[in-house]
This record gives C-alpha cells, structure tokens and sequence, in this order.
C-alpha cells in the first residue's frame, strides 16, 4: 500500500487522470473529502506546498508536485520523474521598458519564492533586498515596493496586463512525481512499479 | 522573550515515565554490552580534537580553554572513543570491546542521546550488526535493517558520467537513462533473493562490493531486511559496509567499518532519542 499526497486542483486533477488510465478504474474524491481510500494506494488532497512535507516526513510514501515548489523548499526528498505536465517558469519581471541591471548597488525584489530569489541573487553576487509576499506580487513594482519581481509565469499574461514583462527566466518547471527516502528502500519494489507505470503512460502521450 | 519554563529548540527533556523508560532501554543496552563482553567508556564532555573529524565545523558548540586553545562540546563519540582509547589506553589495555552511554552536542543546542558499540581492529561488521538487532529484539522492537556499501556508488562514479550528489538524490533516471541491463537490475535491487541474479550480471569492481553485503547478510538471522546497494549519504568515517535500521521515517541506529591510520574497526551507534518516542508513542497507543 503507498499512500500518495496530491496537490489541490489541476494538477491532482491531472494525477489521478493518470492513475486511472494506469489501473482502468476511476479514483474520484468524495464531496470536500481528504483522503481518498483504494485497495493499493490512500490519496491524500493536501495544499500544493505541503505535499513535499507529508512526503518528506512520510506521512506519504510518494507525492507530485511541481519543481518550483521543491527548489524553494529545499526538502531532502527523491525526484523520480518528471511528469511534464503544468510546465510554468520561475521568471524575473520588470515594468516594461525597464532592464535588467545586477550592477546597481541595491536591488529590491518582492516575491513569494524567497529562497529560489535569494540563492538566484547570491549567485551572481548581487546584495538583494527581497521582500515576502504572500499575493499580487506584481503590483510591488508598480507602487515602488520593489524594483522587480520573481513570480511564476505561465502564458505571461498576468505580467502583461499589469505593464510588466519578463527580463529574465530563473528556471523552468513542471510537476514531479517524488518520493520519500526510507520508503524508496522499504517499498522499493511498489514505489518503482508505479514509477515505470506512470512512465510507460508518460511515453504513450 | 525567553518563558520561564522554555528549554533550548533541539534540547532533550525527559521525566517520569519517558525518564524511566529511557533508563530501560539504556540499562537493557548496557547488560547485553557487558554480557556481549563490552566494556564502558565515558569520554569528557569536552574535546580538542572534534573539529579533526568533523568537515562542517559548524555544527560544533566551540569553546576555548584557559590558554585560549579551541574546545568543543563532544558531537561524535566515535572519534574520542577511538583516538582515546587507541593513543591513550593502549598502554594500559588490549582490551577491543567498548561502548558508551552518553549525549553529543551539535549547534546551536541540539542534544541527542546515544548508546555505541565499537569493535576496535576488526574487520567483521556482522559482529556488531548482530548485537544492534539483538538490542532491538530486546526492547521488542522489530524495525527494517537496510544492508548498503559505501564503495559501490563510489566505483559506479568512476565509470560513468555521473556523482555523488545523484545517489545521495536517488536520482534514478540519470542511473537508467544509462540503459544497462546490469545497472537496472542494481536500481531494483531490494531482496537478498535477488542478490545473485545481479552478481551474475554486474562488473567485476562492484562484484567485489556486493559479495560483501552478501556475505554479511548471510551471517544475520533477521528477517525484516532490504538491501540497498545504491544508497549513499555524507559520512564521517564509514568506508565500507555500513547498515541503518530504520522505522517510520525515524532511524534509530547505524554502523558500519571504518578505518584510521592504523587500524580497522567497526562499530554503530543507537539513537536513543528516536528509539524512546517510538516505544512512549506506541505505548501510548
């Protein structure tokens, strides 16, 4: 039995599409419940920047979960496969018109993805000042909050309509199934037959 | 603002019954140990030589002492242990069999209860294997050993294009995209049934390695175990065979073979903090 923890939405949505083209059997979620129970694997519906911490503290044996999400957090958990599916990027936005310059000597930064900023911003040895925040990031340039954003950019359009566009593409991303260390081992032979499960149907798209 | 009652994020405070019960498993410990023909060492508390062994100093709680030498509060007993009872005690006993009770310190405070054995200048690591599990048979505790080889990652990165940092990831594509049948069969391996299939398959350098764990296991009676060639973490000394008993997500011992200058030991440690809430969590279920 592998318990796996799923994101809310699309992308859980998306999974257990997945599972029933794997297993030919529906997996639908009762009305506003949590868990959904089946003879091989116990679904867990949790909040999309929780399931790499029910997997890290196996709580779930495996999980999915987009890559932007893993970098910020940083958990120590397996990457088993790229799922290529909810493909977004982590980018730099800056009023239009404006242009990326890593020379000046303070740079503010408003975002929600705190450590993938600071690890982009000490890399290059830039001193950014980054500011947390938890929503409409993409007014903090607007109102001089911050001289740019580093957001999840899907089509752009959210950028766009607010007078910002991307300057810059820290990484790209998509969904990732992951596992939990000590259940790789123990329940190696389960975690990697649905792992070339969800491969095979991977390859057939 | 500190509460009156606040202790320190990462220290350890026991009373009444998880106290008794952590001096249960301490006393249980320390009888098998002695009757097992082990003796008990003590070292100080305070240690010049940590940061020698220790790569991230960081993680050790410095000190100076009056003349303004570095100090630090003891974060590994193994390297005391060793170096004490090698440099110090080899005058005055031959003795091989040790094993201490006793907390290690890592930064800021966090504290963690250990119970040892080191086998000094021996080179078999069933030998300590063997009394962890009959440790754990003791307290009633039957949780997963996982068998592993420290050399076998290290060899498969000399002959491929991959490090050390895809094993400590497990990152399987990488070691699957290789498209070795040979190499896939070590990704699935997980049994000891299956151990000789894959030795039959394998290169003579990681042949060598998985006869070992073979071997090993073949000395062990213990039925709820997995082996894991590919398993890989940052250690301190272990340089060969090494195991981990695990259970829910917490490990509550490892040991392996290591080496110093002069000589082969092996040894492993019980964490005693994990092996504490395991059994208070269970007895209060």
């Amino acid at each position: 039995m592998l318990t796996v923890a799923l994101p809310k939405g699309r992308i859980a949505q998306e999974t257990l599409e997945i599972f029933e083209t794997i297993f030919g059997t529906a997996f639908v979620f009762d009305d506003r419940k949590l868990i959904l129970e089946t003879p091989d694997f116990r679904f867990l519906l949790v909040r999309n920047q929780d399931v790499a911490t029910y997997v890290y503290h196996q709580a779930a044996d495996i999980g999915v979960v987009g890559l932007d999400t893993l970098e910020e957090q940083g958990l120590d958990v397996i990457r088993l496969l790229d799922l290529c599916r909810g493909r977004c990027k982590v980018a730099i936005g800056m009023r239009k018109g404006e242009t990326l310059d890593l020379s000046k000597p303070e740079i503010k930064v408003a975002t929600k993805m705190v450590n993938i900023t600071k690890r982009y911003f000490a890399e290059r040895a830039v001193a950014a000042d980054v500011i947390k925040l938890y929503g409409s990031i993409e007014l903090a340039p607007l109102v001089g909050l911050a001289d740019m954003i580093v957001d999840i950019v899907e089509t752009g359009a959210t950028m766009k309509q607010n007078g910002l566009e991307v300057v810059e593409t820290i990484m790209e991303s998509s969904t990732y199934l992951i596992a939990n260390k000590n259940s790789f081992f123990e329940k190696k032979s389960e975690v990697l037959d649905i792992y070339e499960k969800i491969n095979a149907s991977l390859k057939k798209d | 603002m500190i509460f009156e009652h606040e202790i320190p994020e990462g220290s350890k405070l026991y009373f009444a019954d998880s106290a008794r019960e952590k001096r249960r498993i301490e006393q249980i410990a320390g009888d098998l140990l002695s009757g097992r023909g082990f003796l008990e060492i003590v070292t100080p508390l305070f240690s010049y030589h940590q940061h020698q062994s220790i790569s991230d100093e960081k993680q050790l709680i410095r000190i100076n002492d009056r003349a303004n030498h570095s100090m630090s509060l003891r974060a590994d007993s193994t390297i005391d242990v060793v170096r004490i009872l090698g440099k110090r005690l080899d005058r005055n006993t031959a003795h091989k069999k040790w094993f201490y009770i006793q907390p290690v310190f890592r930064y800021p405070a966090e504290e963690q209860y250990q119970i040892g054995a080191e086998y000094l200048d021996e080179n078999d690591l069933s030998k300590v294997l063997n009394i962890a599990l009959d440790l754990f048979e003791a307290l009633q505790m039957r949780p997963l050993l996982q068998i592993s080889n420290i050399n076998i990652p290290k060899k498969l990165v000399e002959m491929f294009d991959i490090e050390l940092d895809d094993f400590r990831h497990i990152n399987i594509e990488k070691l699957l995209a290789l498209k070795l049948e040979w190499l896939t069969k070590l990704v699935y391996l997980q049994h000891l049934h299956q151990i000789d299939e894959v030795i039959a398959t394998v290169p003579d350098v990681i042949k060598i390695e998985l006869l070992k764990i073979k071997e090993i296991s073949s000395k062990v009676a213990y039925d709820n175990m997995v082996v894991a060639p590919l398993y890989y973490a940052e250690m301190l000394y272990y340089d060969e065979l090494f195991f981990r008993i695990i259970e829910n997500n917490d490990v509550y011992a490892s040991g392996g073979r290591y080496s110093n200058a002069t000589q082969t030991s092996v040894g492993f440690a019980v964490y005693t903090d994990e092996v504490l809430e395991a059994k208070m969590t269970k007895g209060n279920r």
